[in-house]
């Protein structure tokens, strides 16, 4: 049976109960490594905007595999395994970078940004039997959605359509549809935290946490949050205009720039750990790498539209640096949470939901703005992933 | 190169600059830029050398510096966990500009230690800086924290 079982856990019975166990144990982030980020599952890897030209590449790592997004001369965007398929050395060690030719620094082999092998020295001393062909760089299976490119290392991972369900819309919408964007750059962060952790509480959680709000007197508007069938969450919510009542003093910080939108918060909690987001005027993906069972990293990309005023580019630029990233106004704290529930799931026990439950044992799919309870379709998806047993 | 007094002025400013972020004193860390100041920008080396505008921290203005002072003190208070920091910083430049004021490059390294009693590198980088003398003092017109390090060990509560 694939989803026996070779680690023990016990797990409860009540549906809104996850046991604490699961965000400090080695053989189960072993096995979730194997299962779920290895295993049958899509994960953003990058947006096309990231890879503008032609040689155009990228590193990034799913789970411990580190890949390599290319963007050929053809134009096409492609994932390869980040090593030589010769003696397996690693290709590129830069987060980005340009190249003509990928070239492996060990034996000389070189590829084209398509991942074809176009030289290796000594070719003459090779057996008979070497065919260059059979010998480019490992491709990854990947899609590409509204720009955002997926890549899985399993064969069973299901067509994408079927894996994202209405979440593809959705991304559509953070990036603000049709059209092209343009990469704003990036802040990266480790946070001593599990992945779960991080991912069940990014981008959702009672206002309650943040200063901010009852500073700025900055009220919530009406939301809804909707889980597909593969455990993505969906959560949009219109944001209430926060009166300028003189805290800040540039209140430009939180202020709705473009006009064509309404001000708006959609967050698409992507399965197993990454969110799409667009609050207010800034548009990102937080792409995040599980280190350990005790350590994750994330990286904040954010995005403008291609046909945005200066002004607005701008405006984007300065809400991304001091509101929504990891010392931003808003988002610091939720860094802070991160860490202290890690620091606390040492304890014995399990965490509850229970905002929004209604039923012990139901999970149910679509509830309001604020609700806890919208995680548990996650953490059903993870129990029969991970093939952890009720009761 | 600017004559001794200048640098001793412009040292004693840098020095500081580290002892109010070393105290967690954001009043005293708002008192080094200058009223008119265009400002505080901490950046990763990475976006910085790309020429990626964003930041951990862009406070291009006077009174986004004064809010960066209130986030930590006000609105984060209770929330993060406290570290403190050392910062040691060493001048490598200082070149007069055509306006009068100065630009200096320095490198900085600082450690933080945990409320657990740990110490680590938090971050290793450069400020590059425009320093004027206004109203008796000196004072920053522009700082830039230019960090080496793309991915720190933790979240930055307080400037570099």
């Amino acid at each position: 049976m694939m989803n026996e079982n070779p680690v023990a856990l016990a797990w409860p019975e009540k549906g809104n109960e996850v046991p604490k166990a699961v965000f400090q144990r080695e053989d189960i982030y072993r096995l979730e490594l194997e299962r779920i980020f290895h295993g049958a599952e899509w994960h953003p890897v990058a947006h096309v905007c990231e890879l503008a030209q032609p040689g155009d590449y990228k590193t990034m790592d799913v789970g411990e595999v580190p890949v390599l997004i290319v963007r050929g001369q053809d134009g096409e965007v492609r994932v390869f395994v980040n090593a030589c398929p010769h003696r397996g050395t690693q290709l590129k060690t830069e987060a980005r970078g340009r190249a003509k030719m990928i070239e492996c620094p060990y034996h000389r082999w070189t590829f084209n940004p398509q991942g074809k092998l176009m030289g290796a020295p000594g070719l003459q001393d090779f057996p008979a039997s070497f065919q260059k062909d059979d010998y480019g760089l490992r491709q990854v299976r990947s899609a590409i959605v509204h720009g955002l490119v997926f890549a899985t290392l399993s064969d069973e991972t299901p067509d994408i359509d079927t894996y994202l369900g209405v979440s593809a819309g959705t991304i559509g919408r953070v990036f603000g549809g049709e059209g092209e964007l343009c990469l704003l750059g990036y802040q990266k962060v480790k946070f001593n935290t599990n992945w779960k952790e991080y991912s069940d509480n990014e981008g959702y959680h009672a206002p309650l946490l943040h200063g901010a709000f009852r500073l700025l007197q900055w009220q919530g508007g009406k939301g809804e949050i909707l889980a597909t069938d593969r455990a993505h969450k969906v959560t949009s919510a219109q944001l209430n205009h926060a009166p300028d009542n003189g805290y800040l003093n540039d209140y430009s910080l939180i202020e709705k720039f473009d006009k064509n939108q309404p001000p708006e918060s959609i967050v698409v909690t992507l399965f197993p750990v990454t969110i799409v987001i667009r609050h207010l005027d800034t548009i990102s993906v937080r792409y995040a790498i599980p280190r350990s069972p005790h350590q994750t990293e994330v990286h904040y990309a954010y995005f403008a539209r291609a046909d945005d005023s200066e002004a607005l580019q701008r405006h984007r630029v300065r809400q991304a640096s001091n509101l929504l990233g990891p010392s931003g106004l808003i988002t610091l704290e939720d860094g802070a949470v991160f860490n202290r529930l890690h620091a606390g799931s040492r304890s014995p026990g399990e965490v509850e939901f229970q905002r929004g439950v209604t039923d012990d044992y139901h999970y149910p799919r679509q509830l309001q703005q604020n609700d806890e309870a919208g995680n548990l379709v996650r953490w059903e998806h993870y129990r029969q992933t991970m093939g952890f047993e009720r009761g | 190169m600017a004559d001794l007094q200048v640098l001793h002025h412009i040292d004693e400013l840098q020095l500081r600059y580290i002892r109010a972020l070393d105290l967690r004193d954001m009043e005293a860390w708002t008192a080094c830029f200058t009223a008119d100041t265009e400002g505080y920008r901490c950046v990763s080396r990475e976006n910085h050398e790309q020429g990626l505008p964003v930041a951990m921290m862009l406070d291009d203005n006077p009174g986004r510096i004064l809010d960066r002072a209130k986030f930590v003190q006000d609105v984060w208070k209770g929330t993060f966990e406290d570290y403190a920091t050392r910062h040691f910083v060493q001048r490598l430049s200082c070149r007069a500009l055509d306006d009068g004021a100065f630009e200096v490059h320095s490198n900085v390294l600082v450690t933080y230690t945990t409320q657990g009693g740990g110490s680590e590198v938090l971050v290793a980088g450069a400020y590059v800086d425009e320093v004027v003398a206004r109203d008796g003092g000196y004072g920053f017109r522009r700082k830039d924290a230019i960090l080496d390090t793309t991915t720190p060990a933790r979240y930055l509560v307080y400037p570099v």
